[in-house]
């Protein structure tokens, strides 16, 4: 009989870190390859996009260099620095499984110590494009401001700083993530930072407005903040040498140095902690175990009888419920109010701007059974008839309307009485009922004709090599949208340019929601038999991913 | 139990259906006749192509070739006859997970034209049956495996459906859901409604099903009742291995360091 502790001097020797570093590497270099292997679409699609990037970097490279000794250089690296930064750390958000070396709960069940994984994964995720690029654009930002010896020494240590800063930044974010994502509630809740992009991207664009207008001389009070945050600090300890001032570079270096540290601890306990605790799926069961949910809702005893109400019901719970459709209607409601409202603010906006809430929200009609996931095969195997599938159509088209339009009248009515120019409303209000008619049209056409799925994990929406089907269904549903609105935009162009046309704009509400009344119909009749013909195969293209 | 083995009594009839993805034939040229009032097991290894079978027996899959009949009706041809009779549980799909196991019933009984209260009514009893009355209110995101399979099985039978297809019903369930799936479906073929469900699970199928029919590489290897298919071997577990041509390999030399103690 063999004693366990017998064994104890057979037993395997401290795994080596140095070669874990290097499998994993190695690891990140066979998906990248593996990747590529699938198909020629996606290699194509990934040498073009790495190409352009290099590329990309390379004129931001040249144009910083350029820049040397600009008045504003140091404010205009230090931002870019910073926004770098920003991305790395927002890019995980988005991109969660582009790097699945980044996903540690894949290596859980080998037997690895915290310290070694965590300088091995720091290691892989400097190898790819995505930090070349970065160390291209922090080299340049460095060139741009060092001037003499020492500001290129220190140079050298900033921008190796700033890009362990970046990418631990990544790691660190991408594992708080993953935590988050193994919760339901948590993974329900994250997918709504769609909404933090959609403001922030609108941010970013007033941003750039300004700066437009008035050069780069705004930048400096930002640049007097972001120098003291890591990373951009790296870049401006090497402006602070550059300058002479000595002390407050080595603080700014030191600051980064610390932050880096504080990132990687950060880093090392939650992945200690991922690896080491049960998912959270399991503990959030347990916990909402006792909560129950009310019976009936009471507002859904005023929907209709029928497939109609039926499904309406379901639709509108799913707005709410789940978590990708709640998402996307959030981030339509958001730029619809924002679009029109921000600008009419600004001054810059036209009135004609409130149409955007019509549009963002008529996009919710389009691939409306990839929002089904493979759950159509509940819908599919009770639709017999075209019959059926137009009862389905436009119960959906109904479920939306009932958000679409108060919202839309509302934001037409808000962008209004910003602009002061009441006398526009009814005719603004018509052409946002025509487009909105015309996207259900054409949204419940591209439903039927090109599905395609939402996978429902992580922040895509698009299932691998369905993207062409999404741009063909979305981008070319919203042309053909617009071009069924001609009509009425004709009409609106030709009673405001002919003389004593403007006595009669009021006719455009009428003609607008008549317009986009029939128009709906008539989608919807287009739809119905090819929906009840294809069911098969709108189950396979909503299936997949 | 009726015995039903007449020609017109058949609950589904399959004739030379095929389907391929890509290179790959996933069925090729099956040939089925499954009698009415009968539990029938649809039984074959992993990748046989017993999901893409009963898929496109309930008109979730086009086939490329073949026809396939439900009751004397032709799925493609006649789905408003077809669709109305059947009750499916499928394997690998989701269900509207994002309502809570009372609101889905209501959904689908609803969107089969039944009026309200009788699907309130006959969800309660569902739920009740499948012991799924404390959980009717939490979401189907949340449930179990079993429980999952268990409320996918409610919504299938909320109809009353004259045929029933389950993919893979007991497949990550547990023994108590399991043995409440079990009483359920075995009440539903008394009344003389037929069962067709897939499984690899051999003592399963024999414990549970009269009528077997034994699909390996996308074709049928056998088909009869339990006594035909298992012919002399002593289980259905060795008639199944022989028939797919599965013999077990002597693993004896090859996985010595095996066992032992670490080394």
């Amino acid at each position: 009989m063999t004693h366990p502790a017998d064994l104890r001097p057979t037993a395997p020797a401290n795994p080596r870190p140095v070669g874990l570093t290097a499998t994993v590497v190695r690891l990140k270099l066979s998906l990248l390859r593996n990747g590529l292997r699938q198909s020629g679409g996606r290699r194509a699609a990934f040498v073009v996009s790495a190409v352009a990037a290099l590329l990309f970097a390379a004129l931001q490279l040249l144009g910083l260099i350029a820049l040397r000794g600009h008045a504003h250089a140091a404010s205009l690296v230090g931002l870019l620095t910073a926004v770098l930064a920003l991305g790395w750390a927002v890019m995980p958000l988005f991109f969660p499984s582009g790097d699945e070396t980044l996903d540690p709960t894949r290596l859980v069940m080998l037997p690895l110590r915290p310290r070694p994984l965590v300088r091995a994964l720091l290691t892989a995720s400097l190898v790819g494009v995505g930090p070349l690029v970065t160390l291209m654009l922090l080299a340049g930002s460095a060139v741009c401001v060092a001037h003499g010896t020492a500001a290129g020494v220190v140079a050298v240590v900033a921008v190796a700083l700033a890009l362990l800063v970046c990418v631990a930044l990544a790691r660190a974010v991408a594992i708080a993530n993953i935590r988050l994502l193994t919760s339901r509630r948590g993974r329900d809740l994250a997918v709504l930072s769609g909404l933090v992009i959609a403001v922030g991207a609108q941010v970013v664009n007033f941003g750039a407005q300004r700066l437009g207008v008035s050069g780069l001389a705004p930048l400096d009070p930002v640049y007097a903040v972001v120098r003291w945050l890591p990373p951009a600090s790296a870049i401006g300890a090497v402006d602070s040498v550059s300058r002479g001032a000595y002390g407050v570079a080595a603080a700014q270096l030191a600051l980064t140095t610390v932050a880096l540290v504080l990132l990687v601890a950060a880093w090392a306990r939650s992945l200690t902690r991922l690896m080491t605790s049960p998912d959270g799926s399991t503990l959030q069961r347990t916990e909402s175990e006792g909560r129950e949910r009310a019976t009936s809702w009471a507002p859904a005893r005023l929907l209709p009888a029928g497939r109609t109400g039926t499904v309406m019901e379901r639709s509108l719970r799913y707005i709410w419920r789940d978590p990708k459709t709640k998402a996307a209607w959030v981030t339509s409601l958001a730029i619809g109010l924002i679009v029109p409202v921000f600008n009419a603010l600004q001054g810059t906006g036209s009135i004609y701007f409130a149409c955007f809430a019509a549009g963002m929200l008529g996009i919710q009609m389009y691939n409306q059974f990839g929002q089904d996931t493979s759950a159509f095969w509940m819908v599919a195997l009770t639709i017999s008839t075209p019959r059926d599938a137009y009862a389905e159509l436009r119960a959906r088209a109904l479920a939306l309307l009932l958000i679409t339009l108060p919202y839309a009248t509302l934001v037409t009515v808000l962008t209004t009485a910003v602009l002061g120019d009441w006398r526009r409303l009814p005719e603004v209000l018509g052409l946002s009922l025509a487009l909105l008619g015309a996207m259900l049209a054409t949204g419940a056409w591209t439903s039927a004709r090109f599905p395609y799925s939402i996978p429902q994990e992580g922040y895509k929406n698009v299932a691998p090599g369905q993207s062409g089907l999404a741009l063909i269904s979305i981008l070319g549903g919203m042309v053909a949208a617009a071009l069924l609105c001609a009509p009425v935009l004709a009409l609106t162009i030709w009673l405001n340019v002919s003389a004593g046309g403007d006595a009669w704009t009021w006719l455009l509400l009428p003609v607008g929601a008549g317009y986009g009344t029939a128009i709906t119909a008539l989608g919807l009749r287009l739809a119905a038999p090819r929906t009840a013909a294809r069911l098969p195969e709108i189950l396979a293209a909503v299936s997949k991913g | 139990m009726t015995q039903g083995a007449g020609v017109g009594a058949a609950a589904v009839r399959v004739q030379g259906l095929w389907k391929r993805f890509g290179q790959q034939v996933a069925v090729a040229g099956i040939d089925l006749e499954l009698p009415a009032g009968r539990f029938i097991g649809l039984v074959g290894p992993n990748g046989a192509g017993k999901t893409t079978t009963l898929s496109m027996v309930t008109g979730l899959l086009r086939p490329d070739q073949g026809r396939v009949e439900v009751v004397g009706h032709d799925v493609w041809q006649d789905p408003v006859a077809v669709k109305a009779r059947i009750g499916v549980l499928p394997e690998g799909l989701r269900l509207f997970d994002r309502l809570s196991g009372r609101e889905l019933l209501g959904y689908s009984g609803r969107l089969r034209g039944l009026p309200g209260a009788e699907v309130d009514k006959r969800a309660a009893q569902l739920l009740d049956v499948l012991d799924l009355t404390g959980a009717q209110h939490k979401l189907v995101v949340d449930y179990s495996t079993g429980m999952r399979k268990k409320i996918g099985l409610a919504a299938a039978l909320l109809h009353n459906p004259e045929v029933l297809f389950l993919d893979e019903p007991f497949e990550g369930v547990d023994p108590v859901s399991a043995q409440t799936i079990r009483g359920v479906l075995e009440r539903y073929t008394a009344s003389g409604a037929t069962v067709v469900f897939s499984s690899h699970v051999m003592e399963l199928v024999e414990s549970l099903c009269d009528w077997v029919a034994v699909l390996a590489a996308g074709r049928i290897r056998a088909q009869g009742t339990l006594d035909e298919v298992r012919g002399g071997a002593p289980t259905l577990q060795q008639a199944f291995l022989e028939l797919v041509g599965a013999h077990s390999r002597d693993t004896g030399s090859e996985l010595d360091w095996l066992g032992g103690g670490a080394r």
